[in-house]
């Protein structure tokens, strides 16, 4: 139910993109799993990658991609937009590959990654996290699309509703 | 065997989850950031070096977990959640302001677990 029926946003907002609004906190999880996934994937790399070294590939596999999904959703352009799907969908197959592969074959997985039994050492989030990113760039995508359609009167024809992307851990 | 007290871990936890309390609230209410926020902020800040400031005292006297960059790691990065999530949250005018800063607040609570389980001698 992603049609215009939500609450009204304060209509002065300077020029909004996919940063703006619920995508603020968006970026700022995934900045902070960028953030934590690459330090993680670095320590254990330099540190011990003999032990388990399929996991730590991966775990650097998926630091790079919420660097990437981090950075173009921050950008928000049409071809940022379009990188960030993709690597938004990496993400999510990501997840639940490893997840899978993680449960089915544990003797690859002696230390975790992030993806481990679907994220369940990060609270989920990191399953939870790509549907949200691919449900903000959708609600964008059509946005730039009725935009292109209607160009004259300015913004508010395309303002579908900001709805709670904000799932937290907890 | 000597422990880090664990009084600063735990109020960190509580401030914390408090802060993010409040600033769900605060996002359920519609509202954009506030001064009451950003000294909430600060403190959490406060409470964050003062415990960096006692890891490494106690690193300082020779004890050592298990991994050092680790540890080292979080040190030079919790303090920068708060700053990070003030100015992130500050920038963006809507309720979702708010909710950048309760999420730090969340951060800063799964951070003292992490750090025990990194070093068992930081409490909880």
């Amino acid at each position: 139910m992603s049609k215009p029926a939500a609450s009204p946003e304060p209509a002065v907002a300077p020029p909004e993109s996919t940063r703006t609004g619920p995508g603020r906190l968006l970026i700022a999880v995934y900045g902070l799993f960028a953030l934590s996934a690459t330090a993680r994937a670095l320590v254990q790399i330099a540190t011990e990658f003999s032990h388990a070294p399929v996991a730590y590939v991966l775990s650097a596999f998926a630091a790079v991609v919420y660097i990437v999904a981090t950075v173009t959703l921050a950008k928000g352009s049409p071809t940022a937009r379009r990188i960030a799907v993709i690597s938004c969908s990496v993400e999510f197959v990501g997840v639940l590959v490893v997840g899978t592969w993680s449960l089915a074959d544990k003797a690859t997985f002696p230390d975790a990654t992030v993806w481990s039994g679907y994220g369940s050492g990060y609270g989920y989030v990191p399953l939870v996290l790509p549907i949200f990113g691919l449900l903000w760039l959708r609600h964008w995508n059509k946005r730039a699309k009725a935009q292109a359609a209607i160009v004259p009167a300015a913004g508010d024809a395309a303002h579908v509703g900001a709805r709670d992307h904000g799932e937290d851990a907890s | 065997m000597s422990f880090v007290n664990g009084a600063v871990p735990t109020t960190i936890i509580v401030a914390g989850l408090a802060l993010a309390g409040y600033a769900l609230l605060m996002t359920a209410l519609n509202r954009r950031m506030g001064l009451g926020l950003l000294v909430a902020l600060g403190v959490l800040e406060i409470l964050l070096l003062v415990l960096v400031g006692i890891v490494v005292a106690k690193l300082a006297s020779g004890a050592r977990p298990a991994s050092v960059p680790t540890l080292i790691g979080y040190l030079v990065a919790m303090p920068f959640v708060p700053v990070i999530a003030g100015f992130w949250g500050a920038i963006e005018r809507s309720r979702w302001g708010p909710a950048v800063i309760g999420l730090a607040g969340l951060v800063a609570a799964v951070l003292m677990v992490r750090l025990h389980q990194i070093w068992p001698v930081i409490h909880v």
